[in-house]
């Protein structure tokens, strides 16, 4: 008998992040702001106020803070897969900047694409098995 | 999705490449025979349709608002539940006293792409561009569970 081949292909596993372990996919947060110009008074304000509470609240995620002078204020996401989302703060409010900030929390980093026809992404096979016109039963008339 | 209705169960399960019916006794000998199976399904309802879910699969919804990424919930309107030449199904759900039972994790609450809407009345001046992301949930669907009952003590297993 001949030993069946062990294919070193077969023995990944397909990714499935959320089937028994759930690991978030966002792993680090950098805040940049400028210290004077006035784009940035209310990334400044959320800085001294609310991040500390944040990053209590959400300790799987490094934060960073940048001071960057005479530059607009910015936070990027870096996620798990590599890739990274940068979103703009001087035009927004405080509650602005939350929400912006559980845009990135809740997202995973892949990229932005169509999904109102991608209902279920599945890798398992059919349980029922495929339909074939070459082993079904000849309907009768 | 997430309310309590009553519902029964109908045993009827059917082979479907075999001639004749399979009639099991009870639910948990119809459950014994799913269970017999290499792989079932279920058929869920979640974001107000119907969805054919698998073990391990990925499902997109409509943004369901008061669940947080990571949380892990369970599915209340199972309507199927079968295998390759079995079916059980409910009508309209399975009851939850048959023991059958899908968790699913949330993995991200995420948008779609951006759609441009162009509202247009012609010869009348009027005409604007609605930009639009539509909010989404992504739920990682969890193994099935059920429990047949063969004596009086309930054996849990997965499947």
């Amino acid at each position: 008998m001949q030993p069946v081949p062990l294919f070193r292909a077969r023995l990944a596993s397909a990714p499935a992040n959320g089937h028994v372990a759930f690991i978030p996919q966002i792993r680090k947060l950098v805040f940049e702001y400028c210290n004077d110009w006035p784009s940035s008074a209310n990334t400044r304000t959320f800085l001294q106020r609310e991040l500390i509470p944040f990053a209590r609240d959400n300790p799987h995620v490094e934060i960073v803070v940048k001071q960057r002078n005479r530059k607009e204020p910015v936070v990027r996401g870096y996620y798990v897969n590599g890739r990274d989302k940068v979103i703009a703060l001087n035009k927004l409010e405080v509650t602005g900047i939350q929400k912006k900030l559980q845009l990135l929390l809740d997202a995973s980093g892949l990229k932005i694409k169509p999904l109102k026809r991608r209902t279920v992404e599945s890798t398992t096979e059919a349980a029922r098995g495929i339909w074939s016109g070459l082993h079904a039963e000849r309907p009768q008339l | 999705m997430l309310a309590a209705t009553s519902s029964t169960i109908r045993c009827s399960l059917r082979r479907f490449i075999h001639s004749g019916s399979a009639s099991p006794p009870s639910t948990s000998a119809a459950l014994e025979l799913i269970r017999s199976q290499p792989s079932r399904y279920i058929v869920a309802t979640l974001g107000g349709r119907k969805h054919i879910l698998t073990p391990r699969d990925l499902l997109t919804v409509p943004r369901i608002r008061d669940v947080k990424v990571g949380d892990v919930v369970a599915l209340s309107a199972i309507h199927e539940l079968g295998s390759r030449e079995y079916t059980l199904r409910g009508n309209p759900t399975i009851p939850a006293s048959t023991g059958v039972s899908v968790h699913a994790t949330v993995v991200e609450h995420t948008k779609g792409a951006m759609e441009f809407i162009l509202k247009k009345k012609r010869r009348k001046g009027y005409q604007k561009l609605i930009q639009h992301k539509q909010p989404f949930t992504r739920l990682r669907i969890g193994d099935i569970e059920f429990s047949s009952e063969l004596d009086s003590t309930t054996v849990h297993s997965q499947a």
